[in-house]
């Protein structure tokens, strides 16, 4: 006999209990070795009891079963996206065979009710609703703090059309941190130069110095955010996510013919204006999470019934502050709704890699839903559906390198 | 068979169409003031489409038919009240803003009834979901008046458009879920240990009045008593602009004067009624009656 976990909602009658489930008092709520009658469910779920183990000779048909928990842990993370695009109905099959096939290596699911917000009530947050822009929001925060000199002197180098190589990788240089990731970064297979850099000047030469310098300056940024709250997010579960989004901006920005540094910046950079909520309204995003949760809404538009913004809007805004390449800040800005700029497709392709990176996910554990994206945007990137399990495949085979490299 | 050999989809309920989306947007407003916007129409897919799975109906529009003509029209309301309103709460939410409540509102009310010789006290919790909120409420009274409380007569009257919630509330027993915020010694003193969760105690729960009622129903908002505190804490975030209006004017007219309202902390009447003065405390604003 063996055991095997089991979601209180994933539950059903005749199962058997392995071990005795104890109740809020201590004392034995269920007891092991007898079926499971559908009100014994109800009562685990009333008590909030998020999985139990049970024999796994009790399943009646388990393969049917582990297949059907599956797809319905997976169709979860689809709710609002339309269920007849052809790209999302891929996206879908091809994740219900990455979780079947994970959980048959030793992946549990996460549980409904493990996924319950936190407790934050000793948060509190810079402002109060009725006095909330995101200009407030930005500009608090931007006058505030500072970049490092580096960002500046790389800002410099920029927008001086005629600087040398030796000149960029002076300045990048200077920061041995900085430059000893950039060259991890170009090194590595992901990016696939043909030979091995070892220097700066050597990278600027096959990037180029435009091209760098954006790299340099986003990596810059991952080190801005320093003080946010662990209990709201996990920082490095944030940066991965975004160091994915990138990889698959990158991979992405070839179908459309896209500058892929750059768009590699965006991706990573997407997220930014969440960061700077959880710093200034760290209570009150955390209600936002559970809005949008409970009510089956994707995250912007809980946003913009709790705050009345997006954190889109917010990140656009402080990039822009931060004098960001315009194609990026528009790039950010638009990620959730990259149909309703005129110049698409670079906003599209971060959307699209969001909800990528977001499928990638579902199989390591991760518990965001996958935002919807609407049919045109999805056609403006140009990938076609046959590819989306190689560019899957792509990202897995380089991300966890590239998070050492840079993270 | 495997399940993965046919060729999956995605969609799991029926389409709805706009024409649809539309009728059953008015229908769910003016019922309940719950406004749903018009790009969430996966929401009534994902939400309403098992539904109509169980009753064997094939599109949107025969449930309409369903919802406004059958027989079973009464049960299926409420079925409906069910999937489309979200109870998400919890004991001592929003810490921060309940101490602000005792403090500046609670503590000294008390106080100048009691001068006043007039030991009576009404608080609305208006969509008080499963219970926790008015609980919540009757713990922080016990608390500031101790044994004194005997001699007052305190009424806690507790609203919710959802008749399984009042139900749940009424039976007063939590899991572990709405006890995340709950300081560990008012959960020994004000529940009692069972196996499926814990229990209010008697004294807690004979200060709390709980019933259903429609905020969308002004006749019957009319027909309450007067309060001097009334909370409606992440419920009017679901109304849009006429009907937070409406609500708020019933708030308005069932404070005594000099009373207050506590909305949730995410929410704002901003740009939406300017009958009440708000009053920033740290830790949030409250709105008051002038008297
Ligand atoms: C998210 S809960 C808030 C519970 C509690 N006040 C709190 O803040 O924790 C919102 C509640 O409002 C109720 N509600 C929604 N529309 C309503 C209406 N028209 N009349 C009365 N209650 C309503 C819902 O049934 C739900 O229980």
């Amino acid at each position: 006999m063996s055991a095997v976990r089991v979601c209180t909602e994933h539950l059903e009658p005749g199962m058997v209990l392995w071990a005795n489930v104890s109740g809020m008092d201590g004392g034995v709520l269920l007891g092991k070795g007898a079926p499971l009658s559908a009100q014994d469910i109800g009562l685990l779920a009333e008590a909030d009891i998020p999985w139990v183990h049970v024999q796994r000779e009790s399943i009646a048909d388990p393969r049917e079963w582990e297949e059907r928990t599956c797809l319905e842990y997976v169709r979860r993370f689809f709710v609002f996206v339309n269920p007849d695009e052809p790209f999302f109905i891929q996206l879908f099959r091809v994740a219900v065979r990455r979780v079947l096939d994970a959980r048959r290596h030793g992946f549990d699911l996460r549980c409904a009710d493990e996924i319950q917000a936190r407790n934050v009530e000793h948060m509190s947050d810079v402002f109060f609703r009725n006095d909330l822009t995101v200009d407030k929001l930005v500009l608090h925060e931007t006058q505030l703090a500072s970049f490092p000199d580096i960002y500046f002197k790389l800002k410099q180098v920029i927008e001086e059309p005629n600087s040398s190589a030796r000149e960029i990788a002076q300045v990048v240089g200077s920061d041995v941190g900085l430059a000893g990731r950039l060259l991890k970064l170009v090194n590595s297979p992901f990016y696939g130069l043909a030979s091995r850099v070892d220097s700066i000047e050597r990278a600027v030469s096959l990037v180029g110095s435009q091209e760098l310098s954006t790299l340099a300056l986003g990596i810059t940024t991952i080190n801005f955010f320093k003080d946010i709250p662990p209990e709201l997010v996990d920082m490095r579960v944030f940066w991965r996510h975004s160091l994915s989004c990138a990889v698959f901006c990158k991979l992405l920005a070839d179908y459309g013919g896209l500058p892929r540094e750059r768009m590699f910046i965006a991706g990573l950079l997407h997220d930014a204006g969440r960061l700077l909520l959880f710093k200034d309204l760290p209570y009150a995003s955390v209600q936002a999470m559970l809005y949008a949760r409970s009510n089956m809404l994707p995250l912007p538009d809980a946003e913009q019934d709790v705050f009345g913004f997006t954190h889109a809007q917010v990140g656009q805004r402080l990039l822009a502050e931060w004098n960001f390449p315009e194609a990026i800040v528009a790039a950010v800005g638009h990620h959730h709704d990259a149909a309703l700029t005129p110049d698409s497709a670079e906003a599209a392709t971060v959307q699209l890699a969001d909800i990528l990176a977001n499928t990638a996910e579902i199989s390591a554990g991760g518990v965001y839903v996958v935002p919807g994206c609407s049919s045109e945007a999805v056609a403006s990137v140009g990938l076609p559906l046959a590819d989306i399990t190689k560019v899957l495949a792509a990202h897995d085979a380089a991300i966890d390198e590239l998070v050492k490299a840079l993270l | 068979m495997s399940l993965l050999s046919g060729s999956l989809t995605l969609r799991s309920a029926p389409k709805v169409t706009p024409e649809e989306f539309t009728a059953l947007r008015e229908f769910i407003y003016g019922l309940t003031g719950i406004d749903i916007p018009a790009q969430r129409q996966y929401l009534i897919e994902n939400r309403l489409g098992p539904r109509l799975g169980e009753l064997h109906i094939p599109s949107f529009g025969e449930y309409l038919k369903y919802l406004k003509f059958s027989r079973e029209k009464d049960a299926e309301l409420k079925q409906l009240f069910e999937l489309i309103t979200t109870n998400e709460t919890s004991l001592f939410r929003d810490t921060k803003q309940l101490e602000v409540v005792r403090d500046k509102l609670l503590a000294p009310l008390l106080e100048s009834l009691e001068k006043s010789g007039k030991k009576e006290l009404r608080i609305w919790s208006a969509g008080c979901s499963s219970g926790e909120e008015p609980y919540t409420l009757a713990i922080m009274l016990h608390e500031l008046l101790r044994v004194k409380l005997m001699s007052w007569r305190i009424d806690i009257m507790a609203h919710d458009l959802s008749p399984a919630m009042i139900a749940k509330a009424q039976a007063g027993v939590y899991g572990e879920y709405s006890f995340k915020t709950t300081p560990p010694d008012i959960l020994d003193r004000y529940f009692t240990k069972r196996p499926e969760g814990f229990e209010i105690k008697a004294n807690v729960k004979r200060l709390v009045r709980f019933a259903t009622l429609n905020l969308n129903d002004q006749a019957a908002v009319k027909a309450l008593p007067r309060s001097h505190i009334v909370f409606c804490r992440n419920v009017i975030i679901y109304f849009d602009t006429e009907m937070k209006k409406k609500v708020l004017s019933g708030f308005y007219d069932n404070l005594v004067p000099g009373g207050h309202l506590v909305l949730g902390h995410a929410e704002t009447i901003h740009g939406v009624s300017r009958v009440f003065t708000p009053v920033h405390h740290p830790g949030g604003i409250v709105y008051k009656r002038e008297g």
